[in-house]
């Protein structure tokens, strides 16, 4: 279970006399309000998540309907759904003959959970390590199963005329009681003209979205903020699309009750995938050791560019923009989840989100790596009415090259786009630069300077570490988070050894996550800075016009301290912009 | 289309059926010489070249792995345009009454 409630500071507002620390900026973070919360020891949990103000739900809903204290498992099941003594239906077999989570992968198909039976995903962690990418997980489960109702987060899509369309967990088909009632409680509200966004019942929230006639239904007990959730439907509704369509809708108004499962098969590992990024998942290769890697992408609208050298970037950019004058709409490198360059024809450019999806989509399907491959692709944010034709082509285990056209035709010249682009990236060393940069990581908090006039350092340029390495970086400062606003991009720092094990990761990103949320909530935002304290992280966060500042901090660490070294991770990512992110690609105008 | 040059041909082939049926997994034994017990659903399309000898004649097969997915159908013409040949496959263990073919919807051309 999350620790990570234990935020102390519903009331941060009070004046703060040392703001002063650092003169040039003091106007801007004067500007807003610093409260410390009391220290850790004498944190009195708020009822709720605690990082919202008490009436945060009542303001933000315009329906509300709380049940406290009654278990969801209990609520939700609908009438059709048993509820009775359906409810210990789960198959005893299921913990049998699970491989190991070290074992093929392949073997890991159809469920299983990492060895144990016990209900999962208290913490996914192991279990994921070998079937989050394989397709559905428990597709033997449905609303009567124990195991299923004990599930933390469940993300549901159906018509609305209440057939099932995609499920987190279980079947689907078996799950028809439960999705006609959750059809029924949208619609009801419907009716009456208004819009449910979302009802609380003990832990657990659900929230909707409707995309008529699509309906889209989060159920967590995870504490992680409406907004968060709600935008988390709003990707999966994307990734969809991505996959279909919104001509998908036709099908709907020729016939209500089209089930459109058949549609989407073989896609459970694109949701699946897409659905872990939302707080972290892990890559069991090609280390050994687990990496959790989480996506900040999904909540912060930005995406991130792989650290290289300004002339390796600009040589990779211009074999790109060659191909993108011959009738290629876009032409991206990436690796992993990491933008190499991008460059689009003409005015066209590509949302961050439509990045997101699709390079989750080539992720997560083991199909593009065995060839290469010719795919027709929509880009929701693009155009949501029009497949493109997607020429995919990994170049190495992490790089991919995408072209997108608009024309069904042009594989083989996208092939031969493709066999000029690699041949530059290999003679011009751009590919092995990429994978040094994979292997080096990105910014390291260690690593900041500590004097201005140490700025003029290149990533490129190994260096010693400071002599605190081991305890995160100067000032207690354990990870940040810079978004370009201008750009919409970000860096992130590597995790430093304080935030090394998984669940110390899982709890920071919970933290951002709220903490954005926090920022940028209509009800008493938005805001220009908050600093807050809890007892695993002193976060501050920084809004400007330019940027986006997200930092964590010891949690003992000093307010003055810890503002003066945000300025000057501030001056450190603008003396190394030329590397971390991509300039004039093309216009970024959303 | 099947294009002869002075002994070597260029062959245009593609698979066409439901998913399931087998047909990356054909492929990839002609190809590659593997094969896996899960193979992973195919999206879009899959392209591989394979040379084959032919008494004095070569072979370049240009080959279309087509995903068998419903999503998928209406543009199958668009990959099997031009075709040579094209191989139908279908799981004779999964077949209802003996029809083959469910997913093969011939177009207009």
């Amino acid at each position: 279970m999350d620790s990570d409630d234990s935020v102390t500071d519903p009331n941060p507002h009070h004046p703060d006399p040392s703001l002063d620390a650092e003169p040039a900026t003091v106007e801007q973070m004067g500007s807003l309000t610093l409260g410390e919360a009391g220290d850790a020891a004498g944190a009195e949990r708020p009822v709720g998540n605690g990082f919202l103000p008490a009436d945060f739900y009542a303001a933000a809903g315009e329906i509300e309907v709380v049940e406290e204290g009654s278990p969801v498992s209990g609520d939700l099941a609908g009438p059709s759904s048993l509820g009775g003594p359906g409810a210990c239906r789960e198959r005893s077999g299921r913990g049998d003959a699970l491989p190991s989570p070290s074992s093929s992968g392949y073997a890991g198909e159809r469920g299983s959970s990492g060895g144990s039976s016990e209900i999962e995903e208290a913490d996914d962690r192991e279990t994921m390590l070998d079937d989050w990418s394989r397709g559905k997980r428990h597709p033997d489960e449905d609303d009567g199963s124990v195991s299923w109702r004990k599930r933390k987060k469940h993300f549901f899509i159906l018509s609305n005329s209440g057939k099932p369309i995609y499920s987190r967990y279980g079947d689907e088909h078996k799950l028809a009681g439960f999705s006609a009632t959750l059809q029924a409680i949208i619609s009801f509200v419907e009716n009456s003209g208004d819009r449910l966004k979302f009802i609380r019942a003990g832990k657990h929230q659900v929230v909707f979205l409707v995309k008529v006639p699509i309906y889209l239904v989060c159920i967590s007990c995870t504490e992680e903020p409406y907004e968060a959730l709600k935008r988390q439907l709003e990707l999966i509704y994307g990734q969809m699309l991505l996959i279909l369509t919104k001509s998908v809708n036709r099908c709907f108004e020729k016939n209500p009750k089209y089930d459109m499962t058949p549609l989407l098969r073989g896609t459970d590992a694109v949701f699946s995938s897409l659905i872990h990024a939302f707080s972290w998942f892990v890559f069991s290769n090609p280390k050994p050791k687990a990496l959790v890697i989480w996506n900040p992408a999904t909540f912060l609208n930005a995406y991130t560019c792989l650290p290289l050298s300004y002339s390796t970037r600009q040589a990779a950019s211009a074999i790109l923009q060659d191909v993108a004058d011959s009738g290629v709409l876009f032409a991206l490198l990436m690796c992993k989840n990491k933008v190499v360059s991008l460059v689009g024809t003409q005015k066209a450019s590509l949302h961050p989100d439509d990045m997101l999806l699709l390079s989750n989509f080539i992720m997560s399907s083991e199909s593009f790596r065995t060839s290469e491959s010719f795919s027709p692709i929509c880009l929701p944010r693009y155009n949501p009415m029009v497949f493109l034709y997607a020429y995919v082509h990994f170049l190495d285990v992490d790089t991919y090259l995408t072209l997108l056209t608009t024309s069904s035709d042009s594989f083989y010249h996208l092939k031969d786009c493709r066999i000029r682009i690699e041949t530059v990236l290999v003679k011009s060393n751009v590919l092995s630069e990429v994978q040094r940069s994979m292997l080096d990581g990105g910014l390291r908090v260690e690593d900041l300077p500590l004097e201005s006039s140490l700025r003029s350092r290149s990533l490129t340029t190994p260096e010693l570490s400071s002599s605190q390495s081991g305890i995160g970086g100067p000032s207690g400062l354990w990870h940040f988070m810079y978004r370009s606003i201008y750009l919409d991009q970000y860096v992130s720092s590597e995790f430093s050894s304080p935030i090394s094990s998984s669940s110390q990761q899982k709890r920071l990103f919970r933290a951002y996550q709220r903490l954005y949320a926090s920022m940028h909530d209509n009800g008493t935002g938005p805001h220009k800075t908050q600093f807050r304290r809890d007892e695993d992280f002193v976060l501050l966060c920084w809004i400007t016009q330019d940027f986006e500042l997200y930092a964590a901090f010891d949690p003992l660490s000093d307010k003055a301290l810890a503002i003066k070294t945000c300025n000057r991770v501030c001056q450190w990512v603008r003396d190394l912009e030329n590397e971390i992110f991509l300039f004039g690609a093309s216009p970024f105008s959303w | 289309m099947a294009t002869t040059g002075n002994s070597s041909i260029n062959a245009k082939l593609v698979l066409l059926g439901d998913m399931g049926a087998g047909k990356s997994s054909l492929v990839l034994r002609f190809v590659k010489g593997q094969f896996l017990e899960f193979q992973e659903s195919t999206i879009g399309a899959a392209f591989f070249s394979q040379t084959l000898a032919v008494g004095d004649a070569t072979v370049k097969f240009e080959i279309w792995d087509t995903a068998g997915q419903e999503r998928y159908h209406s543009l199958a013409p668009m990959y099997y345009r031009g075709a040579a040949a094209a191989i139908i496959v279908y799981d004779i263990s999964s077949s209802v009454g003996g029809t083959p073919l469910p997913c093969l919807h011939v177009p207009d051309a």
